[in-house]
C-alpha cells in the first residue's frame, strides 16, 4: 500500500501524543515514532515536522532543551508542558466525539425514531 | 489566547532572527546526522546515506526557509527590509531628501497647527461631565449671538424652574493686590452651583457650593477658587496655597481650592485666574455694584437638559414664560422704544457642548480659510515631490529591471517605492508635529489684544492625531503612486535595449508635465489669495482714520475710590488735565468719556433738530454725540476745517456750543458752511436747548474702523457732563499727545502725575496703536499666513520647474547635441526649451486663474475694500508666476545652449 501523507492538522496532535507516551524525544525520534505507530502506512514529510514543532513551542505546549542522544550526538529534545498535557487530553476527547458523531452518519441501517 | 502568545513569540523572533536561524540550522544538522547514523547501521554507504537523508528531509534550504517563516513574521520582516532599503536610498541623495522632508514638514505641520486651533475652538467639548447635555441661554434669531441678562432675570428664571440645573456666570477683571502693587486678575463670577452642575471637581481643596454663594460669603467667609496656572504662578504649585488670602479690590477672599489643569471656564478662548461666588460681588464696593444694577446685563446662563429633553422643547417652555419674566424685570428705561425692544427680545435654549466663545464668530471663517490655504500648500508640496520621485524612478529603471530579471515581483518593486514615500512622509510628519506645536501657540498669541489674552487648550487629542496620520498617509500615496506605477511598468529587457547616454527614444515626461501644470495652477490660487488678503489688510490698516495714531497715549482713570464726591468730579477732572499737561514730553492733553477706538460702552444720542437748513423744523434726529474737553482735536490730530475748537470760555453757564464733523455738514447742510447754524436739543417734555455750531472738523473714526464715518456732534465736556452723568460713570479718559517719539514712554510720568492729584485714582494705559491693533487681528492673521505660504509655494514651484528641466536636459543631451552638430543654432535650442516651459506655465496659469475666479467668491466676506475678483491682484499673481517660471527655466536652457556637440556624441558612442 502506498504511504499516504499525514494530514496537516493532525500532525500537531500526533506529536503531542507521541511525547505524552514516550516522554522527551528529539525531532528525528518523534518522526520515526510517528511512522512506526502508523504501522508504516503514513509517510511523514520530515520537512513539515520542524515548522510544526516551532509552532507548538510558540504556543507553549512543548518546551525544548539541547541534550545528547543515545549515540552521543547533540540533539534538541522536546517535552510536553503542563499546558500541552491538558491540550492533548482535550484534543483526544474532541476527536473521539467527532468520530462517534460521524460514525452514526456513515453506519447504514439505523432506524429513524 | 495561545495564538496571542504565539504572535508575541514570533514578534520577538523577528528581532532575534540570526540566533534563531543558527539554532534551526544546528537542529537540522543534528537531525541529518541521526538519520545518517541509522541508515549506515542498516548497511548503507555513508555518501549514499547522506544523500538519502537530505532527500527524505526535503532539501535543507527549503526546510530552513519554512522554519524561518514560522519563527518570525514574514510580512513584518519584508516591510522592515523595505524600510531599511528606502532609508539607504534616500540618504544617498541628501539634497532631494532634505527638500522633500522640509516641504512636507511645513505642509503637514501647518495643517496640523491650524486644525488643532480649529479643533480647540470649534470641535472640542468642554472638559466637564456630559458636555452634550449643556445648553446656553441664547437668542432665537441668531444661535451664535451672546445673550447676557441682568441679575433679576437670573433670579426670575430660577424661580420659574424652567431649567433643571441652571447656573449663571460672568467674566470680569478685578484688581488683585500683590505686595504693594495692584495687578489685574481675570475673574469669573459663578453662581453657587457652577461647579456642581458642570461636574468639575477640585484638583486640590474644594470648589465652592451654594452655601458659599451669599452676600457675606459662606461659613468660610468670602472664598475663591483659583485656576491651575494661577496656582503654579503665584503659589508655586504647593499645597499650602489653600487657606491663603487674596486681596481682591481691597476685600480678602480665602483660597479654598484649585481647579484641574485643563479647565478654563466655559468661555473658550479665554482663561481665568480666580472664580468667585456671584453673590459676593457687592463686597468689592464698586460703584455702582454690578450685581443688582438693573441696566447691567452681564450674566450668561447655562443649564443641563433633562434626560430625553431636547433644546427645542426647552425653548418652547422658555417662550411661554418669557413675557412674564420680561415684564417683571424691565429696567427703568426712559424711552418707550427701549422698553418695547426689551419686551420683544426672544430667548432660546441653544445646545452648547463646547461652551460659548466670541472667537468662533470672529475668527472661525478666517481659520477655515487658512486651513484651505495650508491644504493647498500641502498639495503643492506633494505635486513637487511626486515630480521629483518620478524623475528618480525613471533614472533608476536599470536597477529595477535588473531586480525584475532576478525574480522580484512587480508588486514588490512598487512596494519599495511606496515605502520610500511613506518614509519621507513620516519623517516630514514628525518634524511637522514639532513645528505645529510651536506654530499653533504663536498663531493663538496673535489673537490677543490689550483687552484680553487669547488662550486655547492646544493639547493634541485623537482628532488632531487622526488628521495628522491621515494627512501623512494621503500625501505618501499621492506622491508615491506616480513613481510606483512607473516602476511597475519597467521591462527586464530595458537595460539591454538602452545604451548609456546613447540616442534614446523620447522620454516619458507626460506625467511630469501635468504635475507642473497642477503645481503652477495651485500656486497661482495661493498667490491670489495672499494678494487679496495682503491688500485687504493694507487697506484697513492704512486707512486714514482722521487722527494721528502714533502719538497718542490714553490713560483710563477710575475714580471710584477717590475721596472726591460726585459733585467735585468736574473740578477733579480739570486738575487731572492740568497735571497731565505738566508732564514733560506732553504736547497736548484732553479729557473725554470715551476714546475713538477704546472700548467705550457709552454712546450718547440725544434728539436734536436743526435750524437753518432744508430739514423740516420739527423733525427730530438722533446724532452720535461725543463730549470732549478743549484741545481734544489737537491731541488726536484731527483737523479743524472751519470755525474754532472749544476753549475755556465754553462753560456750563455760558452759551451752549457744538462742533460738527464734515459728514454731518455734508448730510444736513449740503455745501454750506454750518458754522453759525443752530442745533436744538429736545429735553424731557417739550424743553429745548439751542446749541450754536462754532466749528467743523474732518471725519474721524469712532468705535468702528471699517465703516464710513457717521455724522457726529462734539460738545464741550464742561457743558455736557452734569453731576448726574458723572455719578453714573466713574471712569474718565485722559489722552495725551507726545511731542515726539513713542507715547508709551510717557506712561510712568503720567501715572505719577495722575496719582499725585488724588491717591485713590486707579490708572491703566493703552497707546492708540495698541487699541487699533485689536481691530485688525483677523486681517493681519490672514495676510501673515497666506503671505508666508504664498512665497513658499512660489519657491517650490520654481524648484520643481528647475528640477524637471534639468532632468529633461540630462535625458535628452544626445538629441540636443546631435541637433547642434547638424547645424542648429544654440539659441534655437534655448527657445525650444523655453517654449515648452512657457506652454506649461501658461496652461497652469490659465487653470489657476479659473480656479481662483471660482474660489474667490468664497472669501469675499473676509476682505475689506478689495473686490473678490480684484484684477490688480490676479494680474500681478499671474505675472509673478510667469516671471518665476521663465527664470527657473533659464538656467537649464542656458546649459543646454552651451553643450558641446562633440563631447556629447562621444559619450554616446560605444
Amino acid at each position: 500500500m502506498a504511504k499516504t501523507d499525514v494530514w496537516q492538522g493532525t500532525l500537531a496532535l500526533m506529536v503531542l501524543k507521541t511525547l505524552e507516551t514516550m516522554g522527551p524525544l528529539h525531532g528525528y525520534g518523534i518522526a520515526r515514532r510517528i511512522e512506526q505507530t502508523s504501522g508504516d502506512v503514513l509517510s511523514l514529510n520530515y520537512g513539515t515536522l520542524y515548522p510544526a514543532l516551532l509552532k507548538l513551542e510558540q504556543e507553549g505546549y512543548i518546551a525544548s532543551e539541547w541534550g545528547v542522544s543515545e549515540n552521543n550526538r547533540k540533539a534538541k529534545f522536546y517535552r510536553l508542558t503542563r499546558a500541552g498535557r491538558k491540550q492533548v487530553q482535550k484534543e483526544v476527547r474532541e476527536w473521539h466525539q467527532a468520530t462517534a458523531i460521524l460514525a452514526k452518519f456513515l453506519t447504514p441501517g439505523e432506524e429513524e425514531p | 489566547m495561545r495564538r496571542l502568545r504565539a504572535l508575541g513569540v514570533r514578534l520577538l523572533g523577528t528581532c532575534a532572527g540570526r540566533d534563531r536561524d543558527r539554532e534551526i540550522a544546528a537542529e537540522l544538522e543534528s537531525h541529518l546526522s541521526l538519520h545518517v547514523d541509522d541508515l549506515i547501521r542498516s548497511g548503507m554507504d555513508p555518501a549514499e546515506a547522506r544523500r538519502r537523508a537530505l532527500l527524505d528531509l526535503g532539501g535543507l534550504e527549503p526546510v530552513k526557509e519554512s522554519c524561518r517563516d514560522q519563527r518570525g513574521l514574514p510580512l513584518l520582516e519584508s516591510i522592515l527590509q523595505d524600510t531599511r532599503h528606502a532609508a539607504r536610498i534616500l540618504l544617498k541623495t541628501p539634497g532631494f531628501t532634505a527638500v522633500a522632508v522640509l516641504s512636507l514638514a511645513l505642509g503637514i505641520g501647518a495643517n496640523t497647527a491650524i486644525f488643532s486651533i480649529l479643533n480647540s475652538l470649534l470641535l472640542k467639548p468642554l472638559p466637564v461631565d456630559d458636555p452634550n447635555s449643556l445648553v446656553v441661554l441664547g437668542s432665537a434669531g441668531d444661535p451664535q449671538e451672546e445673550v447676557t441678562v441682568n441679575y433679576h432675570v437670573w433670579k426670575s428664571i430660577r424661580e420659574h424652574r424652567l431649567f433643571d440645573k441652571p447656573f449663571a456666570w460672568a467674566a470680569d477683571r478685578v484688581g488683585l493686590a500683590t505686595n504693594d502693587e495692584t495687578r489685574f486678575a481675570e475673574a469669573i463670577w459663578g453662581s453657587g452651583d457652577f461647579f456642581e452642575v458642570l461636574g468639575v471637581d477640585a484638583l486640590l481643596g474644594r470648589t465652592f457650593t451654594v452655601r458659599d454663594d451669599t452676600r457675606s460669603g459662606g461659613p468660610d467667609g468670602p472664598v475663591a477658587v483659583i485656576s491651575y496656572p494661577f496656582w503654579l504662578r503665584r503659589y508655586g504649585g504647593t499645597a499650602d496655597a489653600l487657606g491663603r488670602i487674596l486681596i481682591i479690590e481691597r476685600v480678602p477672599f480665602t483660597v479654598v481650592g484649585v481647579t484641574p489643569p485643563h479647565f478654563m471656564g466655559v468661555n473658550v478662548g479665554t482663561a481665568f485666574d480666580v472664580i468667585l461666588p456671584l453673590e459676593t460681588e457687592p463686597l468689592l464696593g464698586r460703584v455702582p455694584a454690578r450685581l443688582e444694577s438693573p441696566y447691567r446685563r452681564w450674566l450668561q446662563i447655562m443649564a443641563r437638559l433633562r434626560p430625553g429633553q431636547s433644546p427645542e422643547t426647552l425653548t418652547a417652555a422658555l417662550r411661554n414664560a418669557q413675557p412674564l419674566i420680561r415684564e417683571a424685570t424691565m429696567p427703568p428705561y426712559g424711552r418707550a422704544e427701549d422698553r418695547e425692544r426689551y419686551l420683544r427680545g426672544d430667548w432660546a435654549a441653544v445646545s452648547a457642548p463646547g461652551g460659548v466663545s466670541r472667537f468662533r464668530r470672529q475668527y472661525g471663517p478666517a481659520l477655515v480659510t487658512l486651513l484651505a490655504v495650508v491644504g493647498l500648500v500641502l498639495l503643492i508640496a506633494c505635486a513637487n515631490i511626486a515630480m521629483l520621485m518620478l524623475a528618480r524612478a525613471t533614472a533608476r529603471r536599470y536597477e529595477f529591471s535588473l531586480r525584475l530579471a532576478l525574480g522580484a515581483s512587480r508588486l514588490r518593486l512598487a512596494r519599495q517605492v511606496l515605502s520610500e514615500s511613506l518614509l519621507l512622509a513620516t519623517a516630514g510628519a514628525i518634524l511637522g508635529l514639532a513645528l505645529a506645536h510651536w506654530g499653533s501657540r504663536v498663531l493663538v498669541q496673535q489673537l490677543s489684544t490689550w483687552a484680553y489674552a487669547a488662550v486655547l487648550d492646544l493639547s493634541p487629542d485623537w482628532r488632531v492625531l487622526a488628521v495628522t496620520v491621515a494627512a501623512t498617509l494621503a500625501t505618501a500615496v499621492l506622491f508615491g503612486t506616480a513613481a510606483a506605477l512607473r516602476v511597475a511598468r519597467v521591462e527586464p529587457i530595458d537595460p539591454l535595449k538602452q545604451r548609456r547616454g546613447g540616442l534614446e527614444p523620447h522620454g516619458r515626461v507626460g506625467v511630469g508635465a501635468s504635475l507642473i501644470v497642477v503645481q503652477v495652477a495651485l500656486s497661482l490660487v495661493l498667490l491670489v489669495a495672499a494678494g487679496l488678503f495682503l491688500r485687504s489688510f493694507a487697506a484697513l490698516a492704512y486707512r486714514d482714520l482722521g487722527f494721528d495714531r502714533g502719538r497718542v497715549l490714553v490713560a483710563i482713570v477710575n475714580t471710584q475710590r477717590s475721596a472726591v464726591t460726585v459733585d467735585g468730579r468736574a473740578g477733579l477732572y480739570e486738575r487731572l488735565r492740568e497735571a497731565a499737561a505738566g508732564v514733560p514730553g506732553v504736547e497736548s492733553t484732553a479729557i473725554s468719556m470715551a476714546t475713538p477706538v477704546g472700548s467705550a460702552g457709552v454712546r450718547f444720542t440725544p434728539a436734536i433738530t436743526i435750524l437753518g437748513t432744508a430739514l423740516p423744523l420739527d423733525q427730530e434726529i438722533r446724532i452720535l454725540t461725543h463730549p470732549v474737553s478743549p484741545d481734544w482735536f489737537r491731541t488726536f490730530g484731527t483737523r479743524i476745517t472751519a470755525g474754532r475748537d472749544f476753549d475755556a470760555h465754553d462753560r456750563s453757564t455760558g452759551a451752549q456750543v457744538a462742533i460738527v464733523n464734515e459728514a454731518f455738514a455734508r448730510r444736513y447742510f449740503d455745501a454750506a458752511n454750518p458754522v453759525g447754524g443752530t442745533l436744538v436739543e429736545m429735553i424731557g417734555a417739550g424743553g429745548r436747548r439751542p446749541w450754536e455750531i462754532v466749528g467743523v472738523v474732518e471725519d474721524a473714526a469712532f468705535t468702528s474702523v471699517r465703516e464710513p464715518v457717521e455724522p457726529m456732534i462734539y460738545r464741550p465736556f464742561a457743558q455736557f457732563a452734569d453731576d448726574e452723568l458723572l455719578g453714573h460713570f466713574p471712569t474718565i479718559t485722559v489722552s495725551v499727545r507726545s511731542a515726539q517719539g513713542s507715547p508709551a514712554r510717557l506712561s510712568s510720568a503720567l501715572a505719577a502725575a495722575i496719582t499725585g492729584v488724588d491717591t485713590g485714582l486707579e490708572v491703566s494705559f493703552q497707546t492708540l496703536t495698541e487699541q487699533l491693533n485689536a481691530f485688525y487681528i483677523r486681517e493681519r492673521l490672514l495676510a501673515m499666513v497666506s503671505g508666508f505660504f504664498g512665497v513658499f509655494a512660489v519657491l517650490l514651484a520654481a524648484l520643481g520647474l528647475y528640477g524637471l528641466l534639468s532632468y529633461a536636459l540630462t535625458h535628452r543631451r544626445a538629441e540636443i547635441g546631435l541637433r547642434m552638430a547638424l547645424g542648429a543654432d544654440p539659441s534655437a535650442v534655448v527657445r525650444m526649451m523655453l517654449g515648452r516651459v512657457s506652454a506649461l506655465a501658461a496652461v497652469g496659469i490659465g487653470a489657476g486663474l479659473a480656479a481662483s475666479l471660482w474660489a474667490s467668491r468664497l472669501v469675499g466676506a473676509l476682505l475689506y475694500a478689495v473686490p473678490a475678483r480684484d484684477s490688480v491682484t490676479f494680474a500681478s499673481a499671474a505675472a509673478v508666476l510667469a516671471i518665476v517660471a521663465i527664470g527657473a527655466a533659464w538656467l537649464p536652457a542656458r546649459r543646454a545652449a552651451r553643450l558641446d556637440p562633440a563631447t556629447v556624441l562621444r559619450e554616446g558612442a560605444g
